[in-house]
């Protein structure tokens, strides 16, 4: 390379448009993550049989099938009755609005013990709901169905959050327009900006889902059993230590990013219309 | 013989946050063209969407061809509304953003293509038909809003500032081709503007509002050369608008004391009452001083404090008895334009003057004030 060539290549690096000055500070955060990933990966990729083991497990797969199935559950419930809160608060202005938005972010600042006790006392046999369920025969404690409502009360927020800023992006003259064209408010809802708001909601829904499964304080406070993958990982912490543990750790670590991976790559083009040929 | 009123806004209030409609009134004639006009902010828009139904008035009635739709959800309105971005859906094409209204009250399959392919040849946008809203221009965006709200035969059609989004060419053209269908198929339109140009081009009627209220309804050329409000006047391109007091009539004529200057006036006025006299900036011309005046016109002694050149000529702002905007033709100006400091004689003809009474309701706002 001829040297005016080189300066002239350096100069146009150097014009005061290099993000070096945010992104030094910023991968510090992602320095910590990579680094949290390989004290659980390195020693178990040393491991195989250990891995093969715990994969093997089925108290291991049964656990992850509990995990995942309820985090489903929980979102497909979160789907069913977040989705009309988060439309109604994005498209109200009433004064109470902010005391609607507060109490749905109330999980998000509690100590999830605390966010435990209140689905204890809510979901337990003798709870304001607990009772009245258990009758027709829904039990909540030591249950599947205590998890999914664990689960749904610390998920809040984020679902409705993300889905409530899709719909706030929704302009309202859509919907208007939709309406002098003969659609009902509910049938404007469905075919105008439920579908423009997709990806908000699937974004919300996979939020949801990661926040969901990994819960741990407020599910092993109603239901202990059946384990929860994060249970079972403490369990096996506190009772055959450190390998144990980080093998099934490993396991839901790969699971997710695969999970997450092939969730982004799916939705790439969900509800994005505008640049299409 | 009485027209017959397909929209009628009878003494309609509303508040939208701290902004209220107040007793609007006014009718928009049954196959006519009707444009809405008044600055930024005067509640343009809201009305239109009032009238469409988006909000409930808290007093007052809306009626379409006689019946009292005041009550009704805009589904059941029957009137169709174009925003000025068009807001077409953009996850639907455009054959499916047309069809919406038929799909919406049930009409079949076949006889929903059959009818949307005939609106979009109509509107020469059948090549279009299997695009996304985000891949058109801004014309056929319109051309697409257009077909989708004429798709469901509306009773009448409400239209935002439909080609203020369009530049100069295409908005002639689509202006064009509105007023032709609108014509051809006997539509009763309402439509907000800014520009008197569309107002001319377009309307049967205008409607002027301001802060909620209406100020003034007619024909453009009336309204726009007899503004009855210093917001019409602004609006109607009366550049100079300055107080004054009726004095001595002679020949029919007023003279009316504006600061230590005399202007004459078309007419006989009560001495004494005060006025808004308005005058074009274009009504007046510039001769050299000492140019002997005639009796219809008004000659005053000016100094230029500045000289613009723009496309049409020269805009000048000059001072006397009271500052004053004059606008001269290329083909009048002379080639070197005015210099400040110069000297100038400014002549208005008594016609080109308009008054207009001032009262307690009409001296709030505007540059006058």
């Amino acid at each position: 390379m001829i040297p005016a060539e080189s300066s002239m290549r350096k100069r146009r690096h150097d014009t005061g448009n290099s993000l070096i000055a945010f992104w030094v500070p910023g991968m510090t955060l992602v320095g910590v993550v990579v680094l949290a990933l390989l004290v659980i990966t390195l020693p178990v990729l040393g491991d195989p049989e250990r891995l093969a083991a715990a994969a093997a497990d089925p108290v291991v797969l049964h656990a992850f099938l509990v995990t995942f199935l309820a985090g489903f559950c929980a979102v497909g419930i979160l789907a069913l009755f977040g989705t009309p809160l988060a439309y109604a608060l994005s498209r109200t202005n009433a004064p109470w609005k902010g005391v609607v938005e507060t109490l749905v972010d109330i999980p998000l600042v509690l100590p999830h013990t605390v966010a435990g006790l209140m689905v204890y006392l809510l979901f337990m046999s003798r709870g304001p709901i607990g009772a009245p369920l258990g009758e027709i025969g829904l039990t909540f404690e030591d249950a599947f169905p205590g998890i999914v409502v664990a689960m749904v009360f610390v998920s809040i927020p984020y679902y409705v959050n993300a889905t409530r800023e899709g719909f706030t992006r929704v302009p309202v003259q859509l919907e208007n327009v939709a309406r002098t064209l003969g659609a009902s408010r509910i049938r404007a809802f469905w075919a105008v900006t439920l579908p423009l708001t997709t990806r908000h909601i699937l974004y919300g829904g996979l939020l949801a889902w990661g926040r969901a499964i990994g819960e741990f304080a407020a599910v092993i406070m109603i239901a202990y059993f059946p384990l929860v993958i994060s249970a079972l990982i403490y369990y096996r912490f506190t009772s055959g230590g450190i390998a144990e543990s980080q093998a099934i750790a490993f396991l839901l670590i790969l699971l997710c990013l695969v999970l997450f991976y092939v969730f982004r790559v799916l939705t790439r083009h969900a509800g994005v219309y505008d640049d299409r040929g | 013989m009485l027209e017959s009123m397909m929209i009628a806004v009878e003494n309609v209030s509303l508040t939208r946050g701290n902004f209220s409609l107040s007793r609007v009134s006014f009718v928009v004639p049954e196959d006519s063209y009707t444009v809405l006009m008044g600055p930024s902010g005067a509640g343009k828009t809201l009305l239109l969407e009032t009238i469409a139904g988006f909000y409930p008035v808290s007093e007052g009635t809306v009626t379409i061809a006689d019946k009292d739709i005041t009550l009704q959800p805009p589904e059941k309105r029957g009137i169709g509304f174009v925003y000025q971005d068009y807001s077409l859906f953009p996850h639907l094409t455009v054959v499916e953003n047309v069809s919406f209204s038929l799909k919406m009250t049930g009409i079949p399959s076949d006889e929903r293509t059959e009818k949307v392919h005939a609106l979009l040849d109509q509107f020469g946008i059948l090549t279009l038909a299997g695009r996304y809203p985000g891949t058109l221009s801004g014309g056929e965006k319109q051309r697409v809003a257009l077909a989708r709200a004429l798709a469901m035969n509306p009773v009448a059609l409400l239209l935002d500032e439909p080609f203020a989004a369009l530049d100069p060419d295409t908005r002639s053209s689509c202006m064009e081709e509105v007023k032709f269908i609108q014509k051809e198929q006997g539509l009763t339109v309402l439509q907000v503007s800014h520009t008197r140009e569309e107002a001319y081009l377009l309307a049967d009627q205008v409607v002027i509002i301001d802060r909620g209220m209406i100020l003034q309804t007619g024909p453009p050329s009336e309204v726009f050369s007899r503004p009855a409000h210093p917001t019409v006047a602004s609006l109607a391109g009366f550049e100079n608008v300055l107080e004054g007091t009726a004095g001595a009539v002679e020949k029919g004529k007023t003279h009316l004391v504006i600061g230590k200057g005399i202007i004459t006036a078309d007419h006989a006025f009560p001495e004494g009452n005060r006025y808004l006299v308005c005058i074009r900036a274009t009504d007046i011309t510039l001769t050299q001083p000492g140019i002997p005046r005639n009796d219809s016109e008004t000659s005053l002694d000016m100094l230029v404090i500045s000289c613009t050149t723009i496309d049409q000529g020269f805009l000048l702002q000059i001072d006397g008895p009271f500052p004053l905007t004059v606008m001269i033709p290329r083909r009048q100006s002379r080639s070197t334009g005015y210099h400040p400091g110069e000297q100038v004689t400014a002549r208005i003809a008594s016609e080109d003057v308009h008054l207009i009474p001032l009262s307690r309701k009409n001296t709030g706002g505007g540059p006058w004030s």
